[in-house]
């Protein structure tokens, strides 16, 4: 048996050896794009997705970012992989995009941030945009739009509807992102309805259904009757909470209210299509160095939008939630308006002052009427 | 299973069964690129474009083949754990576990003495290594030797501890304050990464594997142990019977075993993830049991199908950057290649 | 609508313990026969995203689960014939059956990521549903919940009290005399694998088509591995799987209800107990199992079958 098995070595080595000859003989895929239909220098961007593009949720919204990318600069080649998990293995999709000429990279999910770096630092040459992320170098900046005033817009909706004066929120992981929209959403709620509590559960993972629906019953189950999340995909939040009877307000794509025709309040969703493309237009320019290392895009931008309401929405919420839009548009308002308690009971921004914008990337405090701290 | 071919055997007459050979080597490969090339054209795309572009990528350039050799380094780890007990008939499904366990305990090294010199900093990992895969997969031979519980399934359960222990770790004591609640541990400092060869991510773990598997060929092959070890596996009630101690043998094995795919998960960790994160094993554990499996337990087999596996799961950015396919249908080939050799071999009445 | 600790657990657990009370019970019949099949999790998953797709199609969730059932019993038929026909060695075998599941139900199932599915709805049963305590949580949930226990006991009915499952179990004692007595082994064991599979797609269905009405590549994350250790903790008995799987589901809902409350174990050291009573217990009476095990399954787990 041990001669079969080495002739199995031979073959195996022969068989590809012929075949990588065969490979490199034969014509290759061609790494650039052939040039555009107006003759445009070739460009070549790469995303690379944690999940699957068509799950009504991060993915998507990244995924529909490239799609507009493509419609508006038809020359950019976009190389776009799915379901890479968040660890070294992403480092290896990066260099593989990069070795097909990829000059600009959005590794599009929180846990590539290291991994990023560690390639963006041995390739000076290529840009990165990361999205959320807290750390920045010379070529590698990140970007995020800021959820807080619109789930503060929301959690008013929600704080009026809600029939329980219990809201439930699930969430990916702790990062302050999520913390931070957590209380802007109980900050809104209980702006209109100081009796309303937030109840929190964190999955520990972007993106596990059975934990999701389990998560969605146990809050339906404590009498949870609107239900938001900052998961990588709603739909299952959605449909079981639609299945339980009650609300749901969604996060990162505004599609998903045809999961939830009867419950669905509304949503924030994230349009990055216009942010990538003038994004490529400075690096083809050369400018994109001296772009800011940390965007984050407000509601004057085009990287936001709300969901279209749903239809068990009344016309006087729809209307104080708008009204509040306006005002965060304007300036007029802000999430963080001091007297602010934090749910352990000690004032964590005094009356008269302001929460300072960087809070998104470094709170780590619960406000008051928040139940549960996660884990 | 029929018993290991020493190398004496003469010379002459490998080469009189060479055409029948030849055949039987090739057609699970063959076989295999047909079945997937049937799949990827039911699903538009083309096997001629897809197999020219996975052998670009793997043998097409020097990164592509670096990585390759990368993805080699947990999976002959995890084999040599499965071939090592296999010897003497025992089954570790356990090298999952026995990997994270291993990093784990040679993380403790870099995150409680984070000042040490690569001289000590190093070693101290592969031997904290090796004690925390040897002491998991140690249980389950030590139940095993007791006639507690079969191997089959301690290991198998006990991967999901070990996973769960991972991740409690990396999100409670061990969690990076720096990483915003994002589940990974601090950063291993620059003594504490294994060097690397050359510019891409191949890093000295290949020659430990190589090392290990070396080891393995020559314990077995020229000592005395290696001479009782095969005696028990071809037949243990023999092997009792002429005194030599099985139980020992049982525990001893695992803990070999299990302590190399600890060496296993502290390389992993340490070259190429350059920290403690969950999940850091793409089933290295089950696709090393898969690997020794095929390879009869043999060691110089093992580092061919390391290879040939390796260059399938590479395949994975291939399918899924060029093809828009999902990355994991290249277990399809994987599993069609073992679907024939399973086939093949049970013929045999006397074959395991 | 607030529900106490106990029934929020309980609900929890039934809707995350049926899918692997399917398959654990399908596995039992399979091991009683004398097959132990690792790639469980593969049927799982083939059961999950035909059942999904199927759904997704034809809008009836009902030939959904239909579906899914055939889709897995046909799937572990691959299984069978390299086991069974072909003598393959068991445990590798399962393993392959479950990649080659993984890379499949991926490709089939890409194209249907985030399609939305009406789904296996809940239905109450009116009367019981307002039951205090138990009424929610095991009278308001859908249809495969209500019938899992059921089809617990019509399996030990199969087993112990019909020609079949004697013939079965014979055959899963000792092959070599049940041929001597004059049964068809192979036979018998390709059927046990037929209606494992189904069991095993009815349990990766109501996964993706009830539970969470979504499919995701790998989704059932291990549940096939969890119900194989389940049969050997439920010592071969589908009576007695059904305290198994209550004891798993009810550890993921103790730690999602602790949460929901507020309070702050770490989910992980939950998530590990399951399995290490399963170790425990099978350690503390592996000697009295030792009985207990189909006499044919001893070959697989002692690495010469």
């Amino acid at each position: 048996m041990l001669n079969r098995f080495l002739k199995l070595v031979a073959w195996s080595m022969a068989g590809a050896a012929i075949l990588a000859a065969a490979a490199c003989a034969g014509s290759s895929s061609a790494p650039n794009a052939a040039a555009g239909a107006d003759g445009h220098a070739p460009f070549t961007m790469g995303v690379i997705h944690v999940g699957s593009k068509t799950d009504a949720g991060y993915n998507q919204a990244h995924a529909e970012a490239a799609a507009v990318v493509q419609r508006n600069l038809p020359y950019v080649k976009v190389l776009e992989a799915e379901n890479i998990a968040e660890n070294a293995d992403v480092s290896r999709v990066i260099e593989n995009m990069i070795s097909q000429g990829a000059k600009f990279i959005v590794p599009a999910s929180f846990g590539y941030l290291d991994p990023g770096l560690d390639v963006a630092s041995k390739h000076p040459d290529v840009m990165f945009d990361h999205p959320a992320g807290f750390k920045q170098a010379d070529n590698f900046h990140t970007f995020w739009a800021t959820s807080d005033q619109q789930s503060y817009a929301l959690g008013i909706a929600a704080g009026k509807m809600t029939k329980t004066n219990k809201l439930g929120f699930i969430g990916g992981f702790k990062i302050p992102n999520v913390i931070d929209t957590i209380n802007a959403f109980t900050l809104g709620a209980r702006s209109v309805n100081p009796k309303a509590e937030m109840h929190v559960i964190f999955d520990n993972t972007w993106s596990d259904p059975g934990k999701e629906a389990a998560s969605t019953n146990a809050l339906a189950d404590q009498g949870v009757d609107v239900i938001t999340m900052i998961v990588d995909s709603p739909i299952t939040i959605v449909q079981t909470a639609e299945q339980r009877g009650i609300y749901s307000v969604g996060f990162h794509s505004t599609e998903v209210q045809k999961y939830a025709p009867k419950g669905w309040i509304s949503g924030i969703g994230f349009t990055w299509g216009g942010f990538l493309t003038r994004e490529i237009q400075s690096i083809e320019k050369g400018t994109w160095k001296s772009n800011p290392k940390n965007l984050l895009g407000d509601l004057n931008t085009d990287m936001v939008t709300l969901a279209p309401w749903g239809p068990a929405v009344p016309n006087d919420v729809k209307t104080m939630v708008e009204a509040k839009i306006a005002d965060f548009k304007a300036g007029k308002a802000q999430v963080f308006t001091g007297p602010v308690k934090d749910n352990k009971g000690s004032v964590k921004i005094p009356a008269g002052q302001k929460g300072d914008p960087s809070l998104v990337n470094t709170i780590d405090w619960f406000v008051e009427g928040v139940i549960g701290q996660g884990s | 299973m029929s018993s290991v071919v020493t190398l004496s055997k003469p010379f002459y007459s490998r080469f009189s069964r060479h055409r029948d050979t030849l055949l039987a080597a090739g057609a699970p490969i063959v076989i295999a690129l047909v079945g997937f090339a049937i799949v990827l054209e039911a699903y538009g795309k083309s096997p001629i474009a897809t197999y020219r572009d996975v052998l670009q990528g793997t043998f097409g350039s020097v990164r592509g083949f670096t990585e390759v050799l990368v993805i080699m380094i947990p999976l002959m780890f995890c084999a040599l754990a499965v071939a090592i007990p296999a010897r003497i008939g025992m089954l570790n499904v356990g090298a999952e576990g026995q990997l994270y366990i291993g990093a784990i305990f040679a993380a403790y090294v870099p995150l409680n003495w984070p000042g040490l010199r690569l001289q000590f900093m190093l070693p101290l990992m592969t031997l904290a290594g090796f004690l925390g895969g040897g002491l998991w997969a140690g249980l389950s031979g030590y139940l095993r030797a007791k006639g507690l519980l079969s191997e089959v399934l301690s290991t198998l359960l006990l991967n999901s501890v070990a996973g769960f222990g991972l991740q409690y770790l990396v999100f409670g004591v061990w969690h990076d304050p720096n990483s915003s609640n994002f589940p990974q541990s601090k950063p291993y400092p620059e003594a504490a990464v294994l060097p690397h060869i050359g510019s891409g991510r191949l890093h000295i773990g290949f020659m430990l594997a190589l090392a290990g598997v070396a080891l393995f060929w020559f314990v077995l092959q020229k000592t005395r142990w290696g001479y009782e070890m095969r005696a028990i596996g071809g037949n243990p009630e023999a092997a009792r019977r002429s005194g030599i101690p099985i139980s020992w043998y049982i525990v001893l094995l695992f803990v070999i075993g299990g302590g190399i795919a600890g060496i296993g998960g502290m390389a992993e960790t340490s070259a190429i993830q350059g920290r403690l994160r969950p999940g850091f094993s793409s089933s290295y554990g089950y696709i090393g049991f898969l690997i020794s499996w095929m390879s009869a337990h043999n060691p110089v087999l093992i580092v061919v199908m390391s290879f040939l596996l390796a260059v399938i799961t590479s395949g994975r950015d291939v399918l899924q950057i060029t093809q828009n396919l999902p990355g994991a249908a290249v277990n399809i080939l994987m599993a069609l290649i073992l679907f024939v050799v399973l086939a093949r071999r049970g013929r045999k009445p006397e074959e395991t | 609508m607030s529900t106490s600790f106990f029934e929020g657990v309980l609900s929890s657990a039934a809707l995350s313990g049926t899918s692997i009370l399917y398959a654990t019970v399908g596995e039992v019949i399979g091991e009683r026969s004398g097959i132990v099949n690792l790639g469980l999790e593969g049927v799982m998953l083939v059961g999950a995203v035909i059942g999904f797709v199927v759904t997704a199609e034809t809008g009836n969730p009902y030939v959904g689960v239909l579906a899914a059932a055939l889709a897995g019993a046909t799937f572990n038929m691959i299984f069978a014939y390299l086991v069974v026909t072909r003598r393959g060695n068991q445990l590798a075998s399962g393993l392959a059956l479950m990649f080659f599941a993984l890379g499949l139900t991926a490709i089939i199932g890409k194209s249907y990521v985030g399609k939305p599915i009406g789904g296996l709805k809940d239905t109450p049963i009116p009367g019981l549903a307002n039951l205090p305590q138990i009424g929610h949580a095991l009278f308001e949930k859908d249809l495969l919940v209500y019938s899992v226990i059921p089809v617990a006991i019509a399996a030990w009915l199969l087993l112990y009290r019909t020609s079949w499952g004697l013939r079965m179990r014979a055959v899963g004692e000792d092959k070599t005399v049940a041929f001597a007595a004059g049964l068809k082994p192979h036979r018998l064991q390709y059927q046990a694998l037929f209606v494992a599979g189904l069991l095993g797609g009815i349990g990766g269905g109501h996964l993706s088509i009830a539970y969470t009405k979504t499919w995701q590549e790998g989704m059932t994350a291990g549940a096939g591995f969890i119900a194989v250790g389940l049969v050997i903790f439920a010592a071969w008995s589908p009576i007695r799987a059904i305290l198994g799987a209550v004891l798993f589901g009810g550890a993921v809902a103790v730690q999602l209800q602790l949460q929901a409350r507020g309070s702050n174990v770490s989910p992980f050291l939950l998530d590990m107990i399951p399995y290490v009573v399963v170790l425990v217990v099978l350690m503390l009476f592996g000697r009295v199992k030792g009985r207990v095990v189909p006499a044919g399954l001893k070959n697989v787990f002692e690495g010469t079958g």
